[in-house]
């Protein structure tokens, strides 16, 4: 009797949950479909109400105009380039801390990875002055290296795989220790694959973090050949893009967002599974 | 096949000594299982021998060879974790031949190896499988499997089958003994299992405390333990241990419990500490239950295991003792009986736990 009580309970508690679930998921996707119905209306339309997005006509033209813009594609490659090359650039580098991490033993290896951890609180902002002087200095601006670099020193990264490592059992290294194997063999051939999902989970969330970086592109790339998207995209924007381009302006965004959009059909699984995971640590 | 000597080692964690000058030989071929509670050493001098712990001092030899200073990989030595620790990403014949391709053996010299080992092992059609597709007993064989191929001097197994149910620990138990009557390949057996080392092994090494308490045959640590802790540790159920004063009866111990029954004993008095407090051991089996008995008591539990009942019987002064009721027992929980214990397998033991037996 109190387990059926039990079990009707749950079904109630769960169908609730699942109400609450598909709530949230339209207040979400609203803004995104009222953006998505806009870069299909002209924009002399929007200009007299937003309302009419709700009936014809739509039109294209929007985002024919982004392929007009001189350099769109150019930002998209700049914005690909930088992309991949942080998130290539913090799986090695953090794969490799995280191992020493884990595993080396090395003096004053707690004080150093706790410094590691002292870089999730300290943000962009508060040394993009400094950083930018560097660059300076370096003449580096206006170089892929410039925008991708700064990107690699990946706290989240390093702490991540610290932990990811810390996770696999050390009889698995000591077999293979005992099977002869170097320990630069050890982490390639016998850690390292064992790392896929945590790599997978840092490299989508390294790749949309870079996708989507704006504040630093738009300091270091200051020649229009080096924008990535994001800061090619808001240099088209006129003052009155509100008013008298708010078609161009929610087509550009849906553009911009695309390659993002085409990771997560590919990548859901880990996506969800890196947040299910963070929810849970 | 190598022997293995290991010549005062000592291992320190910080400033906790946890093996302290430790010496022991173990013969070419031999089956040796190192046997304690947990914490008592066993497996930190087992990975001193594979080279995965440091050793702080004395000397390592294999196969006369000295290899405390030598990495794992090169001390020729296999090991069988206790959780398996294949490698997971790889199917099984890639574990086996991990070790085998790191020191550039022949591709064909690998799949003979492998294709014997997995027909030794029956694991031959798990070859392209992986370890999370096998069950618990198949990823055990081929832990196994990856120690076989390599042809080591010798094998070293940590707590191999804690992680099987009863009924497969039992049948790899008998596996590895058949094992190891086909390699007869010098084996270290690490364990808590008492039944385990008994069954297996040809010589066992019982620790405690960081330190050994005694080497000998497994009849040797039953019939003939050193200590009080061998002899609490090996047999089931634990030896029965009741405080004695000691008499001479003609150049041999008679020991006088506290009710005031006497168990003559064939421990010479001769070799026993004068003036010391001591205590009887006396195993269960050798307590019977006889209207004859000297030692009358009451039965408070009877433990009925089929062939045989364990009595929890409580003697007139009231301490305890476990006898043992062949057959089907018709013994019942508060019946009154006299127990009849034979003296000639009894033990004394001094205030320290060293003990005395009978001479042989």
């Amino acid at each position: 009797m109190a387990a059926s009580e039990r079990i009707v309970g749950r079904g109630i508690g769960n169908k609730v949950i699942l109400a609450s679930v598909v709530l949230v998921a339209i207040v979400w996707m609203l803004p995104i479909a009222w953006v998505l119905i806009l870069s299909f209306k002209p924009n002399s339309e929007l200009m007299i109400s937003t309302a009419s997005a709700f009936h014809p006509p739509y039109t294209l033209k929007n985002y024919t105009d982004i392929f007009q813009t001189s350099g769109v594609f150019r930002w998209l490659w700049n914005s690909a380039v930088v992309s991949v090359g942080v998130t290539v650039g913090i799986l090695i580098l953090s794969s490799l801390a995280g191992y020493g991490f884990a595993r080396a033993e090395f003096k004053g290896r707690d004080v150093i990875f706790i410094l590691v951890l002292l870089g999730l609180a300290v943000p962009e902002q508060a040394v993009i002055i400094a950083r930018h002087q560097i660059f300076s200095d370096l003449k580096m601006h206006n170089t892929y290296p410039a925008i991708i670099l700064p990107g690699l020193s990946s706290a989240f990264g390093v702490f991540l795989m610290t932990q990811y490592f810390k996770a696999i059992p050390k009889d698995i290294d000591e077999a293979a220790m005992l099977d002869n194997a170097s320990r630069f063999k050890i982490f390639w051939k016998v850690l390292l694959p064992l790392t896929i999902p945590a790599q997978a989970t840092l490299g989508i969330f390294s790749f949309l973090g870079a996708w989507n970086d704006y504040l630093w592109p738009l300091i270091s790339a200051t020649k229009p050949e080096m924008f990535t998207i994001t800061v090619g995209i808001a240099s088209t924007q006129t003052n009155f893009a509100q008013s008298e381009g708010l078609g161009f302006l929610m087509a550009q965004a849906i553009f911009a967002g695309l390659p993002v959009f085409v990771v997560y059909l590919f990548f859901q699984k880990y996506i969800v599974r890196a947040v299910a995971g963070a929810a849970i640590t | 096949m190598s022997s293995i000597e290991l010549d005062s080692v000592s291992k320190r964690f910080g400033s906790v000594e946890v093996i302290s000058e430790l010496s022991l030989t173990i013969h070419s071929g031999e089956f040796i299982a190192f046997l304690g509670p947990s914490g008592c050493g066993k497996s930190t001098l087992l990975r001193m021998i594979a080279g995965l712990e440091t050793v702080n001092g004395g000397e390592i030899r294999i196969g006369g060879e000295r290899v405390d200073h030598l990495p794992p990989g090169a001390r020729g030595v296999a090991m069988v974790f206790q959780h398996y620790a294949l490698y997971p990403h790889m199917t099984v014949f890639d574990n086996l031949a991990f070790g085998l391709k790191n020191i550039g053996t022949p591709k064909e010299e690998i799949a003979r190896r492998i294709e014997e080992a997995a027909r030794i092992l029956e694991i031959s059609h798990l070859l392209q499988r992986k370890p999370g597709q096998l069950s618990g007993g198949q990823r055990q064989r081929v832990a196994i499997g990856r120690a076989l191929v390599k042809d080591p001097k010798a094998y070293l197994f940590d707590e191999p089958l804690s992680n099987l149910d009863a009924a497969l620990r039992v049948r790899t138990r008998v596996e590895l003994a058949r094992l190891h009557q086909q390699t007869r390949a010098t084996t270290i057996f690490v364990t808590h299992d008492q039944v385990e080392a008994m069954t297996l092994a040809s010589r066992i090494v019982v620790m405690n405390a960081r330190k050994v308490e005694q080497v000998g045959t497994p009849m040797d640590i039953y019939g003939r333990p050193a200590t009080e802790f061998v002899a609490r540790f090996v047999g089931s159920p634990a030896m029965n241990f009741l405080p004695v004063q000691v008499r001479d009866r003609g150049g041999l111990a008679s020991a006088m419990l506290g009710d005031g029954s006497v168990i003559d004993t064939d421990v010479p008095a001769d070799a026993l500490p004068a003036g010391a407090e001591l205590r009887v051991g006396v195993r269960a089996e050798a307590i019977r239950v006889r209207q004859d008995g000297a030692i009358p008591g009451k039965v408070e539990v009877a433990e009925r295991l089929g062939d045989r009942t364990h009595l929890h019987v409580r003697l007139m002064d009231g301490s305890t003792l476990v006898a043992e009721d062949t057959g089907i027992s018709q013994v019942q929980p508060g019946d009154a009986v006299r127990l009849a214990v034979e003296g000639a397998t009894a033990h004394l033991f001094d205030a320290a736990g060293l003990a005395y037996h009978a001479r042989q």
